[in-house]
């Protein structure tokens, strides 16, 4: 989506960071996502069992 | 000698602790819970079906069959009035009243020798006019709520298709709600919805929302590692909205809904308007009404529960200015200081205090977000209240071995958009501990290492697989112990 079409210069929402096509690719790009997938798995496991005692 | 364990809510937090007593504690010990709801719900995922792309079907079921398979005692009825020291000469207990349709309104009290209170949050609509599915809002907050919203949604999005201008606004409903996690997954997803049917340009859609900077989640907002900076979620959030064409207005109190307005206060005093034609507010949350008497029938609700309802436990409640607030503060055990055999787990307990720090306006008006508890931490704290009281009747006197501070533990919030394996996109953040820790982690607050803020359909699967694996989990099926909390 493209943010110049909806925010006016200067106004708030045209400041923020907007992803570049590489950027959105690997956002989908299924063998890096998959890795993606598992990294955060394991670091959801380790915040879940080292939460309690 | 066989003790009774009595459980009042089966939410995440109730449902969860009720499993591990069953579970854990031999057969001659009773486990009983009372939940107004016959359903149980994994309420992550009431926003699916706040854009149609789940029947509320799917993420309920049944809990009497559950808790009869388990041999777990179950009501449904309300808890009304709790007797810490007993009635009458009899043992602790709790006078409830039913909700199911063979005895609705009657009561009848339970015996218990250790109670959990996790009774949730009342969805406070009422704390601000003209808020909520009864009146001029939406929420998803509930599948019923989320079931409406989008039926309202649907007339919105037939509008669109006749080319007809909609104003969209989700957001905080209250200047001290919180599960702004929630309201911005919803946001995102109609966005997302709007995009996928080519209505967008039509759409005029904002995020309304209590906190200071965006990104704060009734947290304090974090620092995640991204694109080779160490960088804040306000701009995290912010790029995601911006991306999504989506506007905001941060700072914002609700102070009254209108029928196609919404009058809110700004941190600076002023007052504004903004109209909407569809909006869903995300209200304030207070605790369930329990009132409380002592062996006398002397009312001791104010000694047992702060005005909001919530239940005090092990926290260090003295007010104190933010600048002293402490991760020692908050909670690790969940007892109640006044009764050892009591236990809050879930949204019930009251914390300390907030983690954002508090504003407020030259009109007196407080506007910042109030802690948010749920999902995850709501779990864990079901777990150690479970563990500890089933040491407790092993030991045979009260055991605290067990502890899971907010200021210890981490949480997830996966923000997900779209719906199947390849059409959506998840803003997943995770971050550890919860409750920032300036002591041990000076620069950031929190552990950077383990703090995550990233976009992808890596976090979409995650919370497709959440959303199967817990409810497999909650129907007590092979295994499920095994699936952390």
């Amino acid at each position: 989506m493209n943010k110049q079409a909806k925010f006016s210069n200067y106004s708030e929402e045209s400041y923020p960071p907007i992803p570049t096509g590489a950027t959105r690719f690997f956002r989908t790009c299924i063998p890096y996502q998959m890795i993606r997938f598992v990294v955060l798995n394991l670091k959801i496991m380790r915040i879940v069992v080292g939460g309690h005692s | 000698m066989s003790k009774r364990v009595l459980v009042l809510g089966a939410g995440i937090a109730g449902h969860t602790a009720a499993m591990l007593l069953r579970k854990q504690l031999g057969r001659e010990h009773t486990v009983t819970v009372v939940s107004p709801a016959a359903n149980y719900q994994w309420i992550p995922s009431n926003i699916w079906v706040g854009v149609g792309r789940m029947k509320p079907e799917q993420v309920i079921f049944p809990l009497a069959p559950v808790y009869r398979k388990q041999r777990i005692e179950f009501h449904q009825a309300a808890a009304k009035v709790l007797f810490p020291e007993g009635s009458a000469g009899s043992s602790p207990c709790v006078e409830i009243e039913y909700t199911d349709e063979a005895r609705r309104g009657q009561t009848a009290r339970i015996e218990y020798d250790f109670l959990v209170n996790a009774t949730g949050p009342k969805l406070n609509f009422a704390g601000t006019e003209g808020l909520g599915p009864d009146q001029f809002t939406q929420s998803v907050c509930t599948y019923h709520h989320a079931a409406q919203a989008w039926a309202k949604l649907q007339e919105v999005i037939a509008k669109l298709e006749r080319g007809e201008r909609q104003r969209i606004v989700i957001g905080t409903g209250h200047p001290m709600a919180t599960c702004q996690g929630a309201g911005f997954e919803y946001v995102l997803n109609v966005a997302f919805e709007l995009r996928s049917r080519g209505l967008s340009d039509l759409a005029e859609i904002t995020w309304l929302t209590n906190e200071y900077e965006l990104g704060d989640f009734g947290m304090g907002g974090a620092f995640v590692k991204k694109g080779g900076y160490v960088t804040s979620t306000k701009v995290f959030t912010e790029s995601m909205l911006a991306e999504y064409g989506i506007g905001w207005i941060k700072r914002a109190g609700v102070k009254k809904v209108r029928p196609e307005s919404i009058e809110y206060e700004t941190l600076d005093g002023e007052m504004h308007e903004i109209e909407f034609d569809f909006a869903m507010l995300i209200p304030a949350f207070a605790g369930c009404g329990l009132k409380a008497q002592d062996a006398s029938g002397n009312d001791i609700t104010a000694e047992l529960f702060l005005p909001n309802g919530l239940m005090k436990v092990d926290a260090d409640y003295a007010p104190k200015p933010y600048e002293q607030w402490r991760v020692e503060d908050w909670p690790s055990t969940y007892q109640s200081p006044k009764y050892a055999n009591l236990f809050a787990a879930g949204i019930a307990f009251a914390p300390p205090h907030p983690i954002s720090k508090p504003f407020e306006s030259p009109n007196g008006t407080k506007i910042f977000p109030t802690p948010p508890r749920t999902g995850m931490p709501s779990g864990v704290i079901g777990k150690v209240v479970a563990q500890n009281i089933v040491d407790s009747i092993r030991k045979g006197s009260v055991s605290l071995e067990h502890r899971a501070s907010m200021g210890r533990m981490g949480a997830a919030c996966i923000v997900s958009s779209g719906f199947g394996l390849f059409k959506g996109m998840a803003a997943t953040m995770t971050v550890h501990p919860i409750v920032p820790d300036w002591e041990k982690y000076p620069q950031w607050g929190r552990d950077i290492d383990y703090t995550v803020g990233e976009a992808g359909l890596a976090g979409h699967w995650l919370k497709h697989f959440m959303h199967y694996m817990f409810l497999y989990k909650a129907k007590g099926n092979l295994g499920w112990s095994l699936i952390p909390e």
